[in-house]
């Protein structure tokens, strides 16, 4: 028995070598076809919202291939599941950089697969890594070495802006009930600095966990400080639950909300007479033809709508990789990384979403020209920490419909970062 | 050629850690009889300790203390070993089972506390800057790495030899005899209780070790490292390579791991990027009818525990 058990290990030894030799051989071949890396994670919890994510991410490689590919050569995408699995996900990713010889990936969901990729392959690699979703701000803080981006607004831009919009309607005693994940927690801890700058104060600060049944304990807490308005950073469906809860309590008719409640979900499931005047904060797109030939272009190809999280920033992500790795000088991860930066140039030819486009972006790129790249989600601009920035809009509830009361312009966020800040 | 052997360094790094939780497991299960199904757990509390301690401050969170390397594993030893000896004085009366669904529920809540103590896990934005030991005298991640797996292989030496000489002695004996038949060893005067609990509290403790090595090779936690499926693996590994026996458990931890990275690459070679979700789906069910072929054709593991009792014994 036991010299058929190590044979069949030795078999199975045999196997893996030869399969992890085999991609090697072939990356040693001409630069032909350049590969690019995607983890995302398609099976799991997170499975559900993924699927609409790596269609985005097929749609841009398949724009990228049309438009002319990278450095005049069509593009493989490495598409590797992470399970929603740190190890799974650190394994797919040095997989990924060692043997397939990607310089440069997108990925992934779950800030707890994201963040040991950024430290264990990422940052000591020297590749270049973009997300679409993950939202955790420690990401940013500088230890990837400049190597990871992120094409989703963080949190900091909406809390900040929440928070001058608050003390602008002279709601300063506030509460607060917040969902308690990575994005409920960061959204507090930015708008709590901001909102004590600007003079108000958190009376309360009740966390809550989702997909619970009700909410009266988390909103009999609330109230029971007292508070002139209500804060509420969350998601729809629970959303409505503790609106409901809050309002048939008696608490005070102003409430802000975060960028999730934009939705007629949200409105109807209260109900529209109920929310009026109620206002939240999102991050503001130009609308203009680089979003709707996204949503065009996406409906075509799946035969289902856009909507839903992560999907235009995933789309952008793999658009901005591979308009860098055609601008940087060569394809390795310090030249892409540089190259990031130069996608989006002040005072560069725009260019927008579909093949069309990235042709255009193309030939300006031979032709030593800048571009400014205008995403499915807008102007793709990234800060010295690789997040982006942008203009924020306040939207609020009018007669049960959601319609956008003022926009902040960059100009007046930087203002207001360097205020909150100092 | 060159990044073929960097991958495997890696991979192998990752095996080594997952050899010592399985055998960690193996000590409670295999020798003893102890079914711990919290074994995410004990790696939670020995890899948040060695990161709360040797992590580069940070003005968030408390603790982030900056201390050496060697301090962190060492007291990661030393805080899982006690937690163990709080939850097995609690638990180890418990029978099979039992046992189980008691582990298995502190093994959640270990991992749900990493969740919400924020000032001191920075729950699900996790610890960041975790020191690697001796890392400023490489440059290249390779060379790093193969240093990590030599030291690795070192520290996996040396407890696979010591769990063979404390299992050979009188001790060992002991722990066999009380899996086999409780009552026989009690009446030969020996406590079970008290020898279930020093095996407890000694497999739990090469647990909290592996989570600090993982931790120090990956350089963050979060608490997402500690979800209940890695307890599923380990058993995993140690059922599939064969229980009782410490060779077994680290070969069972090397093909599991070596199933579920494979499956992911031969996926994404077969499947068109197209088909990715299917593809992905695929190659969980892959796993699952490997590790069932297994137990099928290998019941007791593809090194199962020698017998040691009789060698006229047939199985």
């Amino acid at each position: 028995m036991s010299s058929s058990t190590s044979l069949g290990v030795g078999r199975w030894l045999a196997g893996l070598l030869l399969a992890a030799a085999l991609p090697a051989a072939m990356a040693q071949a001409p630069a032909c076809p350049v590969k690019v890396g995607g983890i995302l994670p398609l099976t799991g919890s997170m499975a559900p919202i993924t699927k609409k994510i790596a269609q985005a991410a097929e749609l841009a490689i398949e724009h990228v291939n049309q438009g002319g590919g990278i450095k005049s050569c069509p593009v493989q995408f490495i598409l590797r599941d992470d399970q929603g699995q740190p190890t799974v996900g650190v394994d797919a990713a040095k997989y990924l950089v060692e043997v397939e010889r990607v310089q440069a990936f997108t990925g992934t969901i779950s800030s707890g697969v994201t963040g040991p990729i950024i430290s264990a392959v990422t940052a000591p690699s020297k590749v270049v890594q973009i997300s679409c979703c993950s939202s955790a701000s420690n990401f940013t803080d500088g230890r990837s070495g400049g190597y990871f981006f992120r094409t989703l607004p963080t949190s900091k831009t909406q809390a900040y802006a929440t928070a001058s919009e608050v003390n602008r309607r002279g709601m300063k005693r506030l509460a607060v009930i917040y969902v308690n994940t990575d994005f409920g927690t960061d959204m507090l801890r930015f708008y709590r600095g901001a909102h004590k700058k600007l003079g108000g104060e958190i009376l309360a600060e009740v966390p809550y966990n989702d997909n619970q049944p009700n909410y009266r304990a988390e909103v009999t807490r609330a109230l029971a400080s007292k508070p002139e308005a209500l804060l509420l950073i969350g998601f729809p469906k629970d959303a409505v639950t503790i609106v409901r809860e809050w309002l048939s309590q008696g608490g005070p008719r102003k409430v802000a909300l975060n960028n999730s409640m934009r939705t007629m979900d949200f409105v109807n499931g209260v109900g529209g007479q109920f929310v009026e005047d109620f206002f939240g904060m999102d991050n503001a797109q130009e609308p203009g033809p680089h979003v709707d030939a996204f949503n065009e272009a996406f409906l075509k190809k799946w035969n289902a709508d856009s909507k839903g999280p992560g999907v235009h920033t995933q789309y952008d992500a793999v658009m901005v990789m591979a308009l860098a790795m055609n601008i940087a000088k060569d394809l390795s991860g310090p030249s892409i990384r540089e190259a990031v930066r130069r996608v989006h140039t002040p005072g560069g030819t725009p260019v927008g979403t579909g093949p069309a486009e990235f042709k255009k972006a193309l030939e300006l790129i031979r032709a030593g020209k800048p571009i400014k790249y205008f995403g499915a989600t807008g102007p793709i601009e990234f800060d010295a920490n690789g997040d982006v920035s942008g203009p924020a809009l306040v939207w609020k509830i009018t007669g049960g419909q959601i319609v956008t009361d003022r926009t902040i312009s960059l100009t007046e966020m930087q203002a207001l970062t360097r205020r909150v800040e100092e | 050629m060159l990044g073929v052997a960097s991958y495997l360094v890696f991979f192998l790094c990752v095996v080594l850690v997952l050899c010592i939780l399985t055998m960690g497991l193996n000590l409670q299960w295999g020798f003893t009889g102890l079914f711990n199904a919290g074994v995410a757990g004990f790696y939670a509390i020995g890899g948040y300790t060695h990161a709360i301690l040797t992590a580069a401050p940070n003005p968030q969170l408390m603790g982030n203390y900056g201390l050496p390397w060697l301090v962190g594993i060492i007291a990661a030893m030393l805080v899982t070993a006690l937690a163990a000896t709080l939850i097995g004085l609690i638990t180890i009366r418990l029978r099979g089972d039992y046992l189980a669904i008691a582990t298995f529920g502190i093994g959640i809540m270990i991992q749900l506390v990493s969740l919400n103590l924020e000032s001191w896990t920075g729950a699900s934005q996790g610890i960041t800057r975790i020191p690697k030991p001796l890392a400023t005298w490489f440059d290249a991640p390779l060379s790093y790495n193969l240093f990590y797996l030599v030291f690795m292989v070192a520290v996996v030496a040396l407890v696979y030899w010591a769990l063979e000489r404390i299992l050979s002695s009188p001790w060992g004996r002991v722990l066999r005899a009380i899996r086999e038949d409780e009552a026989a060893a009690s009446s030969l005067g020996k406590s079970p209780l008290s020898y279930r609990l020093q095996s407890f509290v000694l497999g739990s403790t090469l647990m909290g070790l592996a989570g600090a090595l993982y931790v120090t090779f990956i350089g963050f936690v979060s608490p997402f490292d500690f979800l209940p499926i890695l307890t599923f693996q380990v058993w995993a590994m140690l059922i599939v390579g064969g229980s009782g026996n410490n060779r077994g458990a680290m070969i069972g931890a090397l093909v599991v791991w070596g199933i579920w990275a494979a499956s992911g690459v031969a996926v994404s070679k077969w499947v068109p990027p197209s088909h990715a979700a299917q593809g992905a789906a695929i190659q969980v069910i892959l796993i699952g009818l490997t590790l069932v072929l297994m137990l099928l054709y290998k019941p007791r593991g593809l090194i199962g525990e020698r017998s040691v009792v009789s060698r006229h014994l047939v199985w």
